[in-house]
């Protein structure tokens, strides 16, 4: 077992691109070796030591194996945990957008907010936003016609627009409200939102949609199919989006 | 100027009759010449492969359809990154490169000269400012007339004079170097959501047909004595059965012959104008068909247009098929009509050996140039980006050259293709001398660029040269092919206009290259009739006003510009 | 002298059938612009000589151009994450050098796109563009529908020229052969002169498409009784409408860029517009704003593979937009310097964002003073580009024209000053490493 602590320094003003922190990059690195892996802020390079207090205690053979803790708010440290395809990361406050983009597995833990585009492209692994998350919860990069393929992302607080989008496969909940949007163009996975949302699934073809709260405005694109009970809760659902011959699930109170 | 020596070479100059000779390269101020003092910058070959320069006939680099590609794929833009470096701007994308990744790619590969294939007048501006930021190679553009209002009417009141004064207008206003044909008359029919759907099919509200409109332009590129023939994108492409259309369509120009030692017909990607059968559900492969014209006739040339697996953008001016294809394949659809001129569509597609009509289609590029017989016939393209993007290459020449390599892919498609084609029964492996013929030597004949200096290495010829890491008496590409693909896509050295900007696969210069382009003096009675009509269409229709719209010199800062004379005869 | 077939460079109408008359090589008077064209022609007070300060609530000292130009690429090459905004209302030829500049500092270009169409450009990642060039329509389209725009107030000439008025080979009847219908969420100046006026309450006209695609598919069933304030028969009767036509063509704008669901709105418009083809010809085209911001989409994409807010602080171009657009990092507080050049920040931008570029050092290049100038440290004054000088433009639907030079002064061109920044810079950073 290897745990890697990384207190930041300062708070920094202009994101720093972190890419390099992951469990796969850190396993069976020193101390003075993980401080030399190289991070962007703008334009310039700067070394892990430079940003962070390093402490390095165990080690390990692989990624598996790693926890890093970072110790305090980095609300403008972007890409921690990209393509990671295991062990753990748990962030004591705020993160910045791209977290676990493109994770493979593993767990990302995250106790205040997340940016936008938290676990984007993600197809394994596990994220858990203590707070809210931004936009782009668990999305796609543009023009790709896949997002998340695979892997759960848990939001307990709330969400912004767009939660999902162009979703293939994986799970994603939202404790709180999403914003508008949630499952467009989705083609697979399942999104449960416990609060409030808008226009859910528009132009999904395949794929779950749950939400407890209220829907302001449902798409005028749906089939009523009847009554259905999920764990003991009582929801309408709905199958389309009927312009793309979508059969796409959307369960409403 | 520098000189510069290349010892101990295995040529291979197709046009010069040079079949594997081992000899040295002397080049002195950007040509080859026949000697040079000592003294010069020596590279030692050590008896590798040495080609001509390569030469690309069809390939869409430059304009409003490839930057609509860009700007629709980000996802695109964001594979194939090469960070900037001291001596070369950054590289993105891989079915659609930025200008750089262009120009780089092509001369990683030992290619130095590109043409863009289908240049709409009233947006030739846009080609020429995207071609001037293409670092490298050579480059033209074929100027696109089939389904013009101008030629239509002309055509259709039988005045040939004004149809050839317009035509060289229109060359010189969009400082095109050849007559370019999409899918004659659908691009006018595309402008209420129709399409043609014969040679014989009338484009309505024009009274011509498609017919009409090869036969005319045929005619009249021979009258005006273009460097090129008129360069064809039959109808019905990609239509179960058209290769009949496509037989048709050759039977137009049979009888018509050049002044030029060259084809009086260029047929495009006919890999996808050789399909059989009647729907998707019975389509077949009918290359043997193709071909078996194409060894029985000497009139007409064609390029494969040969099929990549994995992504590709599909863009032509055959407004209808990219339609049909974004509808099909619910994929994004990027349109764009252009008043009175034409049309054109982008869509992104992905190639799939499980899909057994994309199997199919791979395997009928590949029979085109293995069945026919001469070599100069079929030219090696992907129609790039439509078949798959150009750094792909070296993938079709070593299945050329390679049944075993053949055999290895035909074990990855579904075998529901497997007696749609012709490919598994084909023994035949194309040598080196052929493989330069189809990448070069070929296709500067057919784009009558060997005037210019292009496609081959006699003295006098441009000092375009690529050195490939394979020694070829060493080497057999029917097994070795892995590693003759890796030479051919980075090539040892790439050599333009006598300059190294190539070394390993890595660009060591960038020099910006010309733009091929010709200017027809027409002498006749229809120059006023053409410009009575052309002043008339400006006025009433046309958005644009005619002072400001042709291409001005501003665009094509290093200009060659052939001189042709219209004559009756 | 009278100069003829002048282009106009202001808006993405790129009318180029102005006559401008010019003695003792000032502009006297502008024939067929509209007024907001010929008043920019005409021109006014100019800013006379680069300028600069340190405290942004002092005054300006005038200074020499090399001076301003020495200082500007110091700010840039010093940066870590510098913003190079605007273009435009330049020229091609120096927006090429503006890719450049931006490579050679590892910042980040952005055009005004950012406030404006840059939405039109993510729903084309979704769905594409089926489009034509102006003229195909003027020759064409029976059916013109205004959705989300107010021509009569943006684009003066626009109905004239292409859209409404306009008589070409298949519309010969001009305005009469043609049904004019607009969308919007008030009775707009265009609507007053339209045949059929929807309201559409804010925010709904994503909802509103997807109603009527779901009608077009013969899906009219789950379509409820009343859609974004539209009775559910009107839309009915709308999509009759528009399946009837010969050639129908939607023109779109602000109203539905920058209302809720932003780029989701033209994504889904696109698919209304493809969909509409299985029935008869459809197109569809952004009315863009500044004459060449069709011409930096243009350019960026051909240079970067990305159509702007490219960031290139890693030796290449990343695109994200939410990530990488003007007021996504202003906002943020992370640039720490900003290059507007022909693009008014000042005047466009939310104001946190302008409150950021308070703290910032702040490089202005553009003829005229404007509300950039005021959080500017430094400023540079330029030739108006199609005034005093030629260059490339591209229309709003890609046609691109070349801009006249009609006088000559005594001003350096952007592309001049550019090419000396990136000198400078060049130097800096050689210096450095």
């Amino acid at each position: 077992m290897q745990t890697v602590t990384l207190v930041p320094k300062e708070q920094f003003k202009i994101s720093i691109e972190a890419e390099l922190i992951t469990p796969d990059n850190f396993a069976g690195k020193s101390n003075t070796e993980i401080g030399v892996l190289i991070a962007y802020e703008g334009n310039t390079p700067r070394p892990l030591s430079e940003l962070f207090d390093i402490k390095v205690d165990g080690s390990a053979e692989g990624a598996d194996d790693v926890k890093i803790e970072i110790k305090g708010s980095v609300p403008r440290v972007k890409r921690i945990g990209e393509g990671m395809t295991g062990g753990r990361i748990l962030i004591d406050g705020d993160v910045d957008m791209r977290c676990g983009a493109k994770m493979k597995g593993g767990i990302i833990t995250i106790n205040g907010n997340a940016d936008s585009w938290v676990g984007q492209e993600m197809t394994g692994g596990e994220i858990n936003v203590q707070g809210d998350a931004a936009y782009y919860v668990g999305a796609g990069y543009r023009g790709e016609s896949c997002g998340m393929r695979g892997g759960k992302i848990t939001v307990f607080g709330n969400a912004n627009d767009f939660v999902g989008e162009h979703m293939c496969g994986g799970e994603i909940i939202i404790k709180g409200n999403a914003g508008i949007l949630p499952g467009v163009s989705n083609k697979g996975g399942k999104i449960v939102i416990y609060g409030n949302t808008d226009m859910p699934g528009s132009e999904m073809t395949k794929g779950t949609i749950i939400v407890k709260g209220k829907v302001a405005d449902l798409m005028p694109v749906y089939q009523r199919e009847g009554i259905e009970s999920i764990d003991g809760e009582e929801f309408i659902k709905y199958v389309g989006d009927v312009i793309v011959g979508g059969k796409g699930e959307l369960f409403v109170r | 100027m520098s000189e510069l020596l290349i010892k101990n070479a295995t040529v291979y100059d197709p046009i010069n009759g040079i079949n594997g000779d081992k000899m040295d390269i002397a080049v002195k101020d950007g040509k080859i010449v026949d000697s040079i003092g000592g003294g010069a910058q020596t590279i030692d070959a050590e008896g590798r492969l040495v080609y001509p320069g390569g030469v690309d006939a069809h390939t869409h680099i430059a304009g409003s359809k490839v930057n609509i590609g860009r700007i629709m794929r980000p996802e695109d833009s964001r594979s194939g990154i090469k960070p900037r470096t001291k001596i070369t701007r950054p590289y993105t994308g891989y079915t659609v490169p930025n200008v750089y990744a262009m120009g780089y790619r092509y001369a990683e590969m030992g290619y130095t000269t590109a043409f863009e294939a289908a240049v709409p007048i009233l947006k030739a501006r846009h080609t020429h400012e995207e071609l001037e930021e293409i670092p490298i190679i050579d480059k033209g553009g074929l100027t696109l007339f089939g389904s013009n209002w101008m030629v239509m009417d002309a055509i259709r009141e039988g005045d040939q004079e004004r149809l050839a004064a317009y035509v060289a207008w229109g060359l010189l206003a969009s400082r095109g170097w050849g007559i370019k044909i999409v899918n004659p008359g659908g691009g006018e029919a595309w402008g209420f959501g129709k399409n043609v759907s014969g040679l014989d099919d009338p484009v309505p509200n024009f009274e011509v047909t498609p017919r009409q409109i090869i036969r005319n332009l045929a005619e009249v590129n021979e009258k005006m004595n273009l460097p090129h023939s008129i360069h064809l994108h039959c109808n019905n492409l990609g239509v179960p059965g058209n290769y009949k259309t496509t037989l048709d369509s050759f039977d137009i120009c049979k009888d018509i012959k050049s002044k030029r030692d060259r084809q009086s017909l260029h047929v495009t990607h006919v890999m996808f104008n050789s399909l059989g059968g009647n729907h998707w559900g019975d389509f077949e492969s009918k290359t043997d068909v193709i071909s078996d014209y194409l060894n029985k006739n000497d009139f007409l040339t064609v390029d494969m247009g040969q099929m990549i697996f994995g992504n590709a953008t599909t863009m032509t001016a055959d407004g209808p098929v990219q339609y049909r294809n974004s509808t099909t394949f619910k994929a994004r659809w990027g349109n764009g009509d252009v008043e009175l001129e034409d049309t054109s569509g982008v869509t992104p597609l992905y190639y799939s050996p499980q899909v057994y009509f994309y199997g199919v289609m791979w395997a009928m590029g590949l029979e085109l140039a293995l069945l026919t017989k001469d070599p100069w016939k079929v030219l090696l393209t992907t129609d790039h980006p439509n078949g798959g993007p150009y750094v792909n290459y070296p993938e079709a020449m070593t299945l050329l050259m390679s049944k075993k390599k053949r055999e290895e892919e035909i074990a990855k498609i579904t075998e529901k293709a497997y007696d749609r084609w012709h490919i598994s029964g084909i023994e035949r492996e194309l040598d080196w001398y052929d493989i330069a013929i189809k990448t070069r030597a070929a296709h500067a004949k057919v784009l009558g660029l060997v005037e210019q200096g292009k496609g081959h290495l006699g003295i006098g010829a441009d000092a375009d040269i690529a050195i490939y890491d394979i020694k070829p008496d060493e080497t057999d590409a029917t097994v070795e092919y892995d590693r003759v693909k890796a030479a051919f896509r980075k090539a040892a050295y790439t050599i333009k206009g006598g300059q190294i900007v190539v070394k390993d696969g890595e660009i060591t210069a960038t020099p910006m290259g010309r733009t091929y382009w010709v200017r027809t003096k027409v002498d006749n009675d229809g120059y006023n009739r053409m410009m009575d009509d052309l002043k008339f269409k400006f006025k009433n229709y046309y958005s644009v006003n005619m002072a400001n719209y042709m291409v001005q010199d501003e665009y094509v800062q290093h200009p060659v510009v052939v001189e042709t004379e219209y004559a009756e005869v | 002298m009278i100069i003829k077939d002048v282009l106009c460079p202001f808006c993405g109408c790129l009318c180029d059938d102005l006559a401008v008359e010019v003695e003792n090589n000032k502009v006297i008077d502008v024939q067929h612009a509209c007024k907001i064209g010929s008043s920019k022609i005409m021109g006014h007070d100019r800013i006379k000589a680069p300028m600069m300060r340190d405290d942004k609530k002092g005054e300006f000292r005038e200074v020499s151009y090399d001076e301003a130009i020495n200082e500007a690429a110091k700010i840039l090459a010093n940066s870590k994450r510098p913003l190079l905004y605007g273009w435009a209302s330049g020229v091609c030829e120096m927006m090429k050098k503006g890719v450049l500049l931006t490579e050679e500092v590892g910042g980040i270009i952005d055009n005004t796109a950012s406030v404006c169409h840059g939405p039109s450009a993510l729903g084309v990642h979704e769905k594409g563009m089926p489009t034509g060039t102006l003229g195909q329509f003027a020759n064409r389209a029976d059916v013109a529908i205004f959705w989300g725009c107010n021509p009569v107030q943006a684009h003066p000439r626009h109905m004239s020229r292409y859209s409404v008025f306009a008589k070409g080979f298949f519309t010969t009847k001009g305005r009469k052969g043609r049904k004019v219908i607009v969308v919007d969420v008030r009775k707009t100046d265009t609507a007053d002169l339209a045949d059929e006026y929807i309201q559409v309450n804010p925010g709904m006209d994503y909802i509103v498409m997807s109603a009527i695609r779901a009608i077009i598919a013969n899906h009219a069933d789950v379509v409820p009784d009343n859609v974004g304030g539209i009775p559910k028969e009107k839309l009915v009767e709308l999509a009759e409408t528009l399946k009837s036509a010969k050639f129908g063509i939607i023109y779109f704008g602000m109203g539905l860029t920058q209302s809720r669901g932003k780029y989701k709105n033209i994504d889904n418009a696109v698919s209304l517009i493809t969909e509409l083809n299985a029935h008869t010809k459809y197109s569809i085209i952004p009315m863009r704003g500044h004459y060449n911001v069709t011409g930096f989409g243009n350019v960026c994409a051909w240079e970067t593979g990305f159509v702007n807010a490219v960031d290139m602080s890693r030796g290449y171009p990343y695109y994200n937009p939410g990530e990488t657009c003007s007021n996504d990092l202003l906002m943020r507080e992370e640039i720490d310097a900003a290059f507007i050049i022909a693009g008014d920040a000042g005047a466009h931008f939310p104001a946190q964002s302008i409150a950021r570029m308070g703290k910032v050092p702040v490089v202005q290049i553009d003829p005229f003073h404007n509300p950039t100038t005021e959080m500017a440290n430094i400023v540079i004054p330029t030739k108006v580009s199609g005034v005093e000088l030629e260059g490339t433009a591209y229309r709003m639907d890609g046609v691109s024209l070349r801009m006249r030079k009609l006088v000559d002064v005594d001003f350096p061109s952007d592309e001049e000053v550019l090419d000396k920044i990136i000198a400078k810079v060049r130097e800096i950073k050689g210096a450095s490493s």
